[in-house]
């Protein structure tokens, strides 16, 4: 079977995203679709799915010609997208949702029969998810992977994988990279949208590296790493982190104290507080669920108590210089329907009631600039690629002092895209009273914190300066292998 | 240049056609109902504006509907369906009749009053709204519902009850207002320049609102994605009550019109439904201010024009609301995601063909 793009253009607003695609792809081989952020990838898998349509161009599969922007016409063809932020229902459980996507058309439904399966499915694929579970109750990585699942369920044959990784676990993703590759033995088209390259380098066989919505090239794997980059990338990019360290100039402030005296009950928190220098960065690691993320929104919301402690006083931070940035961008972060110059008006010239929108305009335009933003100042929210989503948020960030609290700040990034939002927040986070961040890369959380807090199991179970601890030692203390770290 | 010219009149063309369709399915609707299309469109135009006298009646019919249409911006702004409005216009009423029946209602300052009182009652039934949704959950629309209903039982239990006439108690309504209690009226026609002032005002007061204030932004933003708000530290259950507030203050205002400037006394129908009509008004004008007004007022004439139907031409006066729901029905239709498609394939392709 093959899949033919022919001429695919698409464009959002002024941003063109995908301009005269043409390629394509079979099965037998594993392709890969690798850019930076905003390339357009996600945009040409999202046509492929039908939830966009294209505004000019045709897609072939196998002999048919499919209908643009029908994701029932898709669907049928056989294809289903695994996307970056899970497409799936939030008001309902595991075991409905597997029932809602099905092709049955029964009235009468087996749920046994269904449960049954989804378990068995479930238990091959190691994955820990009750069918009774309210899929909003779980955690984005919960969700990818039961999304995979039911996938394979309906029959898709052609599957497309948008970044869908971040949530999986190391074993988890081995299993899965193992399923896929069987079932690409078996005929099926599998399509892996990804910045990783050890991950492309990993499962795919051919690669289409795409840049600024148009394709530079599709090369066969493997080949060297450095080649690919130079591709993806303008300018020749090193992935060395800039990691040297420099005083901070807030220290003298105090330091930042976390006390759990109010004790939250979605997580078990450590019994003594904690505490670092203000001015330092705090990084917690865990995996998907383990609660890293809702340490982190937990701060926010105030069940955890942040002080400024030093020699003579304790100081609450008002709450208005808490500075947070949630994962889920687009659902917590932003306003989809908003323009970017909108956003700036309501998080920085909050103080007077008329808007005087020639300053906001201003501000905009610098603000895009200095971020590096891939759009317009009335580019809605929703229209920007998840990269960019990240960096606006963190441009609408007011630049007085304040607590950085950051949830995954580089989840669905490239390489390049990550490194700049690092030098961002590095730029202010020595100035600021502290910044804390949740990943669930270990690469990350070693380059870019001072302090480091591992999860595990919804509760804490390591905390101390980085010199105190031994990267090799983290895998394990955020598995549970080793709770209480040797 | 020449390029953005030609979107532009491909846009327009892309309008009237549009109208048009709207316009022969209409006369369609009308030919169905046994009458003649022309003749029914040039009683209408004739019934709301053949006279100075019909003008001005046209005025006060579209002054209610207006405001309430400018109510109905916020809370959609918000991300509201203020389907309460209607009992936010009654209540606006009742507070007018309360300030009338009053010792007050014979002094000359009582229009004013009403005007205030009326714009209270209004802004808290509108609260109302707002309490039982973000205290206790319960979706505006039922809310809505439910309080427009309560609202409807109440008056007809003022106008049969309390405030009943001196020997009979009729559904007819209340006794009429003192002449101190009528909104003035200017020359011989009669003119009321009140409720035009309101509606200027008010609209001035919406759009900047809307358009240059942060309240507005962040109504707005509250009306998109509430589970953002406190990334920004807006309060966005605060925002609920500032728009069910503000809303319910300009229906009470329609509502003190409707009383004191059209029917001087409190009868059970006094919203007269222009609630319901302003919700339709503001989905078809897609939230744009200046749409709203212009389609309110076209709405105002119909009605006007409407009541002449039965007189001229023999055909029921309910004829007048078939058109009007069939118009925002058709035109809704016409608005539809896939017509837009449609259109914007039209003009990619040309911009593309530069």
């Amino acid at each position: 079977m093959e899949i033919k793009f022919k001429n695919i253009t698409k464009s959002f607003g002024n941003i063109l995203a995908n301009k005269d695609i043409n390629f394509s792809i079979s099965s037998g081989k594993i392709h890969a679709l690798l850019g930076e952020n905003g390339a357009g990838k996600s945009t040409l898998v999202k046509i492929l799915s039908g939830h966009y349509r294209a505004d000019d161009g045709e897609i072939i599969v196998g002999e048919e010609k499919l209908e643009l922007g029908s994701t029932k016409d898709s669907i049928k063809n056989g294809i289903g997208i695994l996307a970056q932020d899970p497409l799936d229902f939030s008001n309902l459980n595991v075991l409905e949702s597997f029932i809602v996507g099905s092709k049955n058309t029964n009235p009468f439904i087996n749920i046994k029969g269904i449960k049954k399966n989804i378990l068995e499915q479930f238990k091959k694929y190691k994955i820990n998810v009750n069918p009774e579970d309210q899929i909003r109750d779980l955690s984005v990585g919960e969700r990818q992977q039961v999304e995979l699942i039911r996938l394979l369920f309906n029959g898709t044959k052609i599957i497309i994988l948008d970044e869908p990784t971040n949530g999986f676990s190391l074993e988890q993703k081995q299993l899965v990279f193992e399923v896929l590759k069987s079932l690409n033995k078996v005929g099926f088209i599998i399509i892996l949208v990804s910045h990783k390259l050890d991950e492309v380098l990993d499962l795919c066989q051919e690669a289409t590296i795409l840049k600024r919505g148009e394709i530079v090239s599709t090369v066969q794997l493997p080949c060297p790493s450095d080649q690919i980059i130079d591709l993806m990338f303008d300018s020749k990019f090193s992935a060395k982190a800039n990691n040297k360290k420099e005083n901070s100039k807030n220290s003298n402030l105090g330091s930042i104290l976390l006390n759990f005296s109010k004790k939250p009950k979605s997580i078990q928190y450590y019994d003594q507080d904690i505490n670092f220098p203000c001015g330092k960065t705090t990084g917690v690691i865990g995996l998907q669920g383990s609660g890293a993320d809702q340490f982190i929104r937990d701060c926010f919301s105030g069940k955890i108590n942040i002080t400024i402690k030093n020699e003579n006083s304790d100081n609450f931070i008002p709450e208005k210089y808490f500075y947070y940035t949630p994962s889920d961008r687009l659902e917590k972060g932003l306003f989809n329907e908003l323009k970017i110059y909108e956003h700036v008006a309501i998080s920085r010239f909050s103080d007077s009631q008329i808007i005087d929108w020639k300053k906001v305009e201003k501000k905009s335009t610098q603000l895009i600039d200095d971020f590096n933003i891939k759009g317009e100042k009335n580019t809605m929210a929703s229209e920007l690629s998840g990269g960019n989503q990240q960096k606006l948020m963190l441009a609408l960030i007011p630049e007085e002092i304040g607590l950085l609290l950051m949830e995954q700040p580089t989840r669905g990034l490239d390489v390049q895209s990550a490194s700049f939002i690092w030098r961002k927040i590095k730029t202010r986070s020595n100035s600021d009273y502290g910044s804390i961040f949740s990943t669930t890369d270990i690469e990350e959380v070693w380059a870019y914190s001072d302090y480091i807090m591992c999860f595990s199991g919804n509760s804490i179970t390591h905390f101390s300066d980085k010199s105190e601890i031994n990267k090799n030692e983290i895998p394990y203390l955020i598995s549970g292998v080793n709770s209480n770290g040797k | 240049m020449e390029n953005k010219l030609k979107i532009n009149l491909l846009n327009l063309s892309f309008i009237t056609i549009k109208l048009l369709v709207t316009f022969l399915l209409i006369s369609l609707i009308i030919l169905l109902l046994g009458g003649s299309p022309l003749e029914v469109m040039e009683s209408i135009i004739y019934g709301a504006f053949g006279k100075p006298q019909k003008i001005v009646k046209t005025l006060l019919i579209w002054a209610p509907i207006a405001l309430a249409s400018l109510a109905l911006l916020i809370t959609f702004s918000a991300g509201l369906w203020n389907i309460g409005i209607e009992g936010q216009i009654i209540a606006g009423s009742v507070g007018a009749t309360i300030i009338a029946r009053s010792a007050l209602g014979e002094s000359i300052a009582s229009p004013y009053i009403q005007i205030f009182i009326g714009l209270i009652f209004g802004g808290l039934w509108g609260l109302l709204c707002g309490f039982l949704r973000v205290k206790f959950n319960v979706h505006e629309i039922f809310g809505g519902l439910g309080l427009d209903f309560v609202a409807s039982g109440l008056i007809v239990y003022l106008i049969i009850g309390p405030w009943k006439r001196a020997g009979i108690a009729s559904t007819s309504g209340t006794d009429i207002f003192p002449d101190a209690s009528w909104l003035p009226t200017l020359g011989k026609y009669n003119f009321q320049i009140i409720p035009l002032i309101l509606v200027i005002a008010s609209f001035i007061i919406i759009f900047i609102l809307i358009k240059y204030t942060n309240l507005g932004l962040r109504l707005r933003a509250t009306g998109i994605n509430p589970s953002s708000t406190s990334r920004y530290k807006i309060n966005s259950s605060l925002y609920f009550y500032y728009a069910f507030a503000i809303a319910g203050a300009l229906a009470g205002i329609a509502g003190v019109v409707q009383a004191a400037g059209f029917h001087h006394k409190l009868v059970p129908a006094i919203s007269g439904g222009y609630g319901f009509l302003s919700i339709l008004i503001v989905l078809a004008s897609s939230r744009n201010p200046v749409i709203t007004m212009i389609l309110s007022f076209f709405f105002a004439s119909m009605i006007a024009g409407g009541s002449q139907l039965q007189l001229r031409l023999d055909l029921h006066s309910s004829m007048i609301s078939i058109i009007l729901s069939s118009i925002v029905l058709i035109w809704l239709v016409m608005r539809s995601p896939y017509l837009n498609n449609m259109f914007n394939k039209i003009t990619s392709r040309l911009n593309l063909e530069k």
